[in-house]
């Protein structure tokens, strides 16, 4: 294992994580987006904690000083805001067959980067942000880009699950304002 | 270049496709429709103190719209009078003065110029600054609570305006003793359609929920969605002014909880029955609750508690904005509940919206094509089967699977386009509406 003198002062942006830690968490992550990728949306749904909040904020513009406002809170508006019953619900519209914005289905590629990990507050679970670039293709012609990041928090998950976390937390910051695209039916 | 008089006639019910792709067209409905008519601005909550301030659009017009120290709202151009640089650049927030960051010119609250750099040494006292303020939005109508503008002296007052929608307006905008306010945000996409798809839909078009919104309702229960006979659901559609409003009709006045219909909103609609029903009465509160449009680009959606603003850019694309709203004195509970229904299901993710936005930029696609253009479009449905003041609602009305909203939304347009006055186009619409029989059938009340 490798070991890197944490810098000081301690707000460095580095993170020193364990190599196979590291490994495990980007395995994790590169695995779901292939569930994604693949359409293999009710494994998908299994990665997620009963208790888990997927939360897409709005996002606005707004001066240095207001920076802070910037992304929306929780009482404000959001893209999604869903629990695991809703989050549910969007997979068995999608694999309806008869949600026209997803039937016939786009085709969507996900780069997962920058993955950089953590102990979060409970003990056992990560923090882990990753960066996202997601291309999807829909019909004949059209294309859309979503680009933005996501904090998630990862719990450890029972081994004969296949996989080594479930998604307990996951907040997904879009970097742009206004979204550039008819509807964002590609889960990020 | 098309001729302007054949592109509607709203008597037959028919329309030129080319009215959503013709590049002279829409530069003239800038001008003679959007510049000619009430556009929505703002809601009061937006704007919560001294120096508020938020940056939309009047058609493709930037505009700042400012809470001003009297307390009143006040809206002008976002451009510079020096070289038209964007005066602010922030999509909202609070402010004491907007300066330019070309060349510094200052504006105040009200956009007035206040300030410009070395002026003394650069204008040497040549520089009328009272004739250079920021261009002011002449007109605002502070309707309870909601902010409307036009630059136009020549448009009734809003109120005259609204006509008959008042009563289908007031039945959210005036429903609560408390009144209304937005959550915080403005939620944005991009569509690649004409803003008349959207506008007209939310006018005039229950027809298409059942087919393209089928799959909606499977993302909100996990029990199976029991569909009704929609030969048996009772509903009227209304249409006046170019305004369109229309709804089921619920055989009670507060209807149980279901997958459209959280329990907390349930509460506090029993809790607030008498305020309710003496603020807007029995017959809007079981027969007015659904789709809405204000001419032109203003609409809303009751039962779900979303409100949306389409701006038009260029006739092939529009910007969705939209806010839920709640009650003002709500839980936060309900309001929690409010406000996740109308993302879930109207956003650029709802699990209704996205099908309306697949089928306008496939209409908008097609329209690529030159004998698409050539086409005519059919909006006859319902046609001669108006009543006016029918079952207690004042206007126009027809089935609620008919298209009077959607005839009237294009006559009005039209109108407009073509260049008649409105004191013309409010003739013309008055002795229409008389010219309808007047009837009051009993409308029988379906379950839904």
């Amino acid at each position: 294992m490798t070991t890197v003198d944490q810098p000081t002062p301690v707000l460095s942006a580095f993170r020193n994580t364990d190599l196979q830690t590291q490994h495990t968490v980007e395995q994790f992550l590169y695995a779901e987006a292939e569930l994604l990728d693949d359409y293999r949306f009710d494994e998908w749904i299994d990665l997620f904690t009963d208790d888990v909040t997927y939360w897409i904020p709005n996002r606005e513009t707004r001066p240095i000083r207001e920076r802070h406002l910037e992304v929306a809170a929780q009482d404000e508006a959001a893209i999604i805001l869903d629990d695991k019953f809703f989050l549910k619900g969007r997979v068995r519209r999608i694999t309806s067959g008869i949600s026209w914005s997803e039937e016939p289905p786009s085709r969507a590629r996900r780069l997962i980067t920058n993955i950089r990990v953590q102990p979060a507050a409970k003990p056992g679970e990560l923090d882990v942000r990753s960066n996202f670039y997601v291309y999807r293709s829909r019909l004949e012609r059209h294309q859309d880009w979503f680009v933005g990041q996501r904090f998630d928090v990862l719990r450890p998950a029972d081994p004969a699950s296949g996989y080594p976390f479930q998604i307990a937390n996951r907040k997904i910051v879009l970097e742009q304002t206004t979204i550039l695209a008819p509807s964002l039916t590609t889960f990020l | 270049m098309v001729d302007l008089n054949e592109l509607v006639d709203s008597d037959r019910g028919r329309v030129d496709p080319r009215i959503y792709t013709d590049p002279g067209v829409y530069e003239r409905e800038l001008e003679f429709v959007f510049g000619r008519s009430w556009l929505f601005l703002a809601h009061d909550s937006q704007l919560p103190k001294t120096g508020s301030f938020i940056q939309t659009y009047m058609a493709e017009d930037p505009v700042l719209v400012v809470r001003q120290r009297d307390g009143s709202v006040k809206a002008f151009l976002n451009q510079c009078r020096h070289r038209g640089m964007r005066i602010c650049r922030a999509d909202a927030g609070v402010s004491k003065t907007f300066t330019c960051t070309y060349h510094g010119w200052a504006y105040d609250l009200e956009g007035n110029l206040i300030n410009v750099p070395l002026e003394d040494r650069a204008y040497k006292g040549n520089l009328d600054r009272e004739a250079w303020g920021a261009l002011k939005v002449p007109r605002i109508a502070n309707y309870r609570g909601f902010y409307f503008g036009t630059w136009s002296d020549e448009t009734p007052d809003f109120e005259d305006y609204l006509g008959d929608m008042a009563f289908y307006f007031d039945a959210v905008a005036d429903r609560f003793d408390s009144g209304l306010e937005f959550t915080a945000g403005t939620t944005k996409w991009v569509i690649d359609c004409n803003w008349k798809f959207a506008a007209e839909q939310f006018g005039g078009d229950m027809y298409h929920t059942s087919i393209s919104h089928a799959s909606g309702p499977i993302a909100l229960t996990d029990q199976q969605v029991v569909r009704g006979d929609p030969n048996l659901v009772q509903g009227r559609q209304f249409g006046g002014d170019g305004h369109g409003s229309g709804g089921y009709i619920y055989p009670e006045r507060n209807m149980p909880p279901n997958f459209f219909r959280g329990q907390q909103e349930h509460e506090f609609t029993e809790d607030h029955l008498d305020e309710i029903e003496a603020r807007i009465g029995d017959t809007r509160m079981k027969k007015v609750n659904n789709h809405n449009t204000i001419f032109p680009n203003f609409s809303w959606l009751g039962f779900l508690w979303t409100m949306r603003v389409w701006h038009p850019r260029g006739p092939n694309q529009i910007e969705v904005w939209t806010w839920s709203f709640v009650p003002k004195d709500a839980t936060e509970a309900l309001k929690r509940e409010i406000r996740e229904k109308a993302q879930r299901t109207f956003s650029p993710a709802g699990v209704f919206e996205t099908d309306d936005g697949e089928n306008w930029t496939e209409v908008q696609q097609v329209l690529h094509g030159f004998k698409a253009r050539q086409n005519t479009f059919h909006v006859g449905m319902g046609l001669g089967h108006e009543e006016r003041n029918a079952g207690g609602l004042p206007g126009v009305t027809n089935d609620v699977f008919s298209e009077v909203a959607s005839r009237g939304f294009y006559r009005r347009w039209h109108d407009l386009l073509v260049g008649k006055s409105w004191k013309q186009i409010q003739k013309e619409e008055a002795a229409r509406v008389s010219a309808i029989p007047e009837s009051q059938p009993e409308l029988a009340e379906g379950a839904r």
